[in-house]
């Protein structure tokens, strides 16, 4: 009569019996599913294995529990700790664990007078990349270790790094279909608990049904998903996640991700590279304005000179106007368009570079670069200054040392050109308020995400376009609010020899 | 009122850039015809003076605060009830709305007659109020920043005056006092619309972390000003004759002219973009001050306050069309934020004693 209502009965009454029958009738279809019977000859104990072929190791199955089972005197679940010699075994009368455990690697065991009882044990196949350089954030000098895809083998990288009990991993699983590990990590009694739950809050809202990547983590728990800049900094280097967990900051882990995610992060944090803290603070320092300088540069070169060009000739002095006008004399374009094609064909390229195997990738920038650039300036579509500058923007892009980073100074541009176009150089500045007004509106895990540019805080500044020695660096930085604030006594570092004592 | 949570409060501190970039707008651009029209090269004395007179006002706004508790419309409720009351918080919030228009249109003027002479009125507000709306939403901190980055990004702008030295006569200034008092009076009466607006501590207070501790912080900013003010005054004069003076409108923007740098000439297009930043604040902190003050008298949500003020600027500042009608709003506003300033606070503090004297004693 109420077919809708019956329906619904039915499949609950499924999902409560996940019985080990029921689970083998789903299983034996998959032609992995495999199912092995055997009989101990000392004490006639029968008892079968039931495993994924394609998830175990073989080997811990032969070498060291099948031996142990059917050669010495096995009568029971109660021996099976005393006699096989692998290290995770679980008896458990829990059937609705099967699915989860045999879908992780574990070989199940059931024995025929058993009262449904029945083993897990951990046979599962580790394969996966072994630890290698960093590629994303290289450092010439320093460590060269970097995160590979495997959760445990990045959390042993994380432990050796920081020994201590403090550290801790909570673990969360995540995907309704990939069943993804997710790691938070974090030091206990350093971290700001807020940040801690705050994090971990978003981690259990989390609600997908695929994570493949930490990028899925970041995109789904961002403060302003809509935002191009990214809220949660990346990063494959264990040493500057070490680095910032003892900075008072949380890290998320995913398992098939070599990205730690770190957060709260601030905007200049992604201008920093880590090799930053490898080099003496002047130099550090020099290289970090340099950055923030080529980032301002990328951004902004372009849209002036089309707005210089468009609207404001007065602007240029009289011999540097002569240089302009040689160089452009023969375009028949707008320096918009001309701007905009240039911008476009270096897009291209990159484009075409990233998604080529990397040898055919460099030929290709190569021959784009040099090729295209030269040709069109000679058949007049594109003036040489402004192939110039182009490139140089291109070049200056490439220097912030964060990926995701580099792809948002990439979209800022098109934005302040085509505000420059309409409106020249209140355009660009007219541009740049809306930037401003978005950047301040920003928050990574609730905290402003332009600190300490605004709020203005001076002791942040101390580590932040400038890098003070680490004797001047006593304190964490404020707006994680630590519990610890300070490093070491500020005291101790303002000791100073007079002359010759 | 409903209680502020302490997370969209602001440090004290940064009273100092929100008081001082509202201050600094569109009038710096041409301030020093105005003062120079009743006291000559003595001009800048009334600077100075209209300058320490804001201080007075400004220790006169905290004590109305103080003793009010809350922002401008608890202490209009306080001192004339409800009803009446609200008449002048409507005063009040249309008073904000007329400073918005009268800085965006005096901001387009300068656009129109320096850069663009096409540059549509319209287009360019309805973009302007867009961001602003956008600002605005991300509440008081959001605002702050503004300023703080309206007030320190555009700093740079004040070595240029450093080119004008090289032919300006400081002499010009001597001799003092050398016009009647009447005369200096004059000019500080007309110097106080460049100085209007410090008045949105009013409704910010509320706003405000440890709210007491600001003050000193609101004077330094108002010290600030006062400086930054007198400066320029001093060394346009000595730049420019008294004849020059008397013709040229923006005077800050023609000294910017003779900026000369190897790749740069023409300072003044620079100049003039960059102050898009510095009216920004300004025209984001009053019209906040406009819509909070409509949201605390009347059932409406703020923004939708700030969508109806929006438009009605919008749609006033197309019908503002030549000269002589953006003078005319100059005077007027000014007129009026002087009244208001010096006449209606200082009553208002004694209402406002008086009355909680009286409900005291009840």
């Amino acid at each position: 009569m109420f077919p809708f209502f019956k329906n619904k009965k039915n499949t609950d009454n499924t999902k409560k019996k996940q019985t080990y029958e029921n689970f083998k009738q789903e299983a034996e279809k998959s032609a992995d599913y495999k199912q092995a019977f055997y009989q101990n000859p000392h004490t006639g104990a029968k008892f079968s294995l039931h495993f994924i072929t394609t998830l175990i190791d073989g080997k811990i199955l032969q070498e060291d529990v099948l031996p142990s089972l059917l050669s010495k005197d096995f009568h029971s679940f109660d021996d099976l700790k005393t006699l096989v010699p692998v290290l995770d075994i679980e008896v458990s009368k829990d059937e609705a664990q099967i699915e989860q455990k045999l879908f992780n690697g574990y070989t199940l065991l059931t024995m025929d007078a058993s009262n449904r009882k029945f083993a897990f044990i951990a046979t599962k196949n580790e394969m996966g990349r072994k630890v290698s350089q960093p590629e994303v954030e290289f450092s010439v000098v320093g460590p060269k270790e970097a995160f590979v895809e495997s959760l445990s083998d990045n959390l042993n990288l994380l432990r050796k790094r920081l020994p201590i009990k403090e550290l801790l991993v909570e673990e969360f699983n995540l995907g309704k279909l990939t069943h993804t590990r997710v790691a938070l990590v974090y030091l206990d009694g350093l971290v700001d608990e807020a940040n801690v739950n705050t994090m971990r809050q978003r981690l259990r809202a989390v609600d997908f049904d695929q994570i493949m990547d930490s990028s899925f983590i970041e995109q789904l728990i961002a403060d302003n998903s809509n935002s191009p800049f990214p809220q949660l900094l990346d990063s494959e280097r264990p040493d500057r996640v070490a680095s910032v967990l003892v900075e008072g900051k949380v890290a998320v882990m995913v398992d098939g991700s070599p990205h730690a995610l770190i957060g709260p992060t601030t905007l200049v944090e992604f201008f920093n590279a880590y090799e930053d803290y490898f080099l003496n603070f002047s130099i550090a320092s020099f290289l970090r304005l340099v950055r923030v300088f080529a980032v301002g540069f990328s951004i902004l070169i372009t849209p002036i000179y089309v707005a210089a060009l468009t609207y404001h000739y007065e602007l240029i002095p009289k011999d540097l106007m002569a240089t302009l006008v040689t160089s452009r004399q023969e375009i028949p374009l707008p320096p918009i368009l001309e701007a905009l094609f240039l911008e476009l064909t270096i897009e291209l390229l990159r484009e075409a570079g990233a998604r080529l195997p990397t040898k055919v990738g460099q030929t290709i920038g190569i021959v784009g670069g040099i090729v295209i650039g030269t040709a069109s300036v000679e058949a007049g579509i594109t003036s040489n200054v402004l192939l110039i500058l182009v490139a140089l923007a291109a070049l200056a892009s490439f220097t912030t040392p964060v990926y995701r980073m580099g792809n948002t100074i990439r979209l800022l541009r098109f934005p302040f050109l085509l505000f420059a176009q309409l409106w020249g150089l209140l355009g660009i500045v007219f541009c740049f308020c809306l930037l401003m007004g978005h950047l301040l509106q920003l928050t990574s895990l609730g905290r402003p995400f332009l600190e300490p540019l605004y709020p203005p805080r001076m002791k942040d500044l101390k580590d932040a376009l400038i890098r003070f020695p680490f004797s001047k660096q006593a304190g964490r930085p404020e707006y994680l609010r630590t519990k610890k604030p300070y490093r070491f006594r500020p005291s101790e570092a303002k000791k100073k020899l007079d002359i010759d004592e | 009122m409903q209680a502020i949570p302490d997370r969209r409060k602001i440090s004290p501190f940064l009273v100092f850039f929100l008081i001082h970039s509202i201050q600094v707008g569109a009038g710096v651009l041409g301030f020093q015809r105005i003062i120079s029209m009743n006291s000559g090269y003595d001009g800048w004395i009334s600077v100075i003076l209209a300058g320490i007179v804001t201080h007075v006002l400004m220790f006169i706004m905290y004590l109305i605060l103080e003793k009010s508790g809350g922002d401008l419309v608890s202490a209009h409720t306080l001192a004339f009830g409800k009803w009446i009351g609200n008449i002048f918080n409507l005063l009040f919030a249309i008073y904000f709305s007329l400073l918005v228009i009268t800085i965006m249109r005096t901001y387009i003027e300068v656009l129109q007659v320096w850069m663009y002479p096409r540059l549509s009125t319209f287009m360019f507000a309805l973009f302007f109020l867009i961001l602003v709306y956008y600002i605005v939403n991300g509440g008081v901190r959001t605002i702050a920043g503004t300023a703080f980055f309206g007030t320190v990004l555009p700093s740079y702008l004040i070595l240029t005056f450093a080119f004008t030295f090289k032919y300006a006569d400081f002499r010009n200034v001597l001799p003092v006092f050398d016009h009647t008092i009447k005369d200096i009076l004059i000019s500080t009466k007309n110097m106080s619309l460049t100085y209007l607006g410090y008045e949105a501590i009013l409704m910010l207070y509320p706003y405000i972390k440890e709210a007491k501790k600001s003050q000193k912080y609101a004077h330094w900013a108002l010290f600030t000003t006062t400086t930054i003010y007198t400066l320029i005054a001093i060394i346009s004069f000595a730049f420019f004759s008294q004849k020059q003076l008397e013709k040229t409108v923006w005077a800050t923007l023609s000294m910017w002219k003779i900026v000369e740098m190897p790749f740069v000439e023409r300072f003044e297009y620079i100049g003039i973009a960059n102050w898009c930043l510095v009216i920004l604040p300004n025209v984001c902190i009053a019209i906040w001050c406009a819509s909070r003050t409509i949201k605390r008298m009347t059932p409406l949500r703020h923004r939708h306050a700030l969508i109806i003020i929006c438009i009605l600027c919008l749609c006033t500042l197309t019908f503002i069309t030549d000269r002589k009608q953006v003078n005319f709003l100059n005077t007027i506003s000014g007129q009026i934020g002087f009244y208001f300033n010096f006449f209606y606070i200082p009553a208002l503090l004694v209402l406002v004693t008086i009355m909680k004297k009286v409900r005291q004693k009840q």
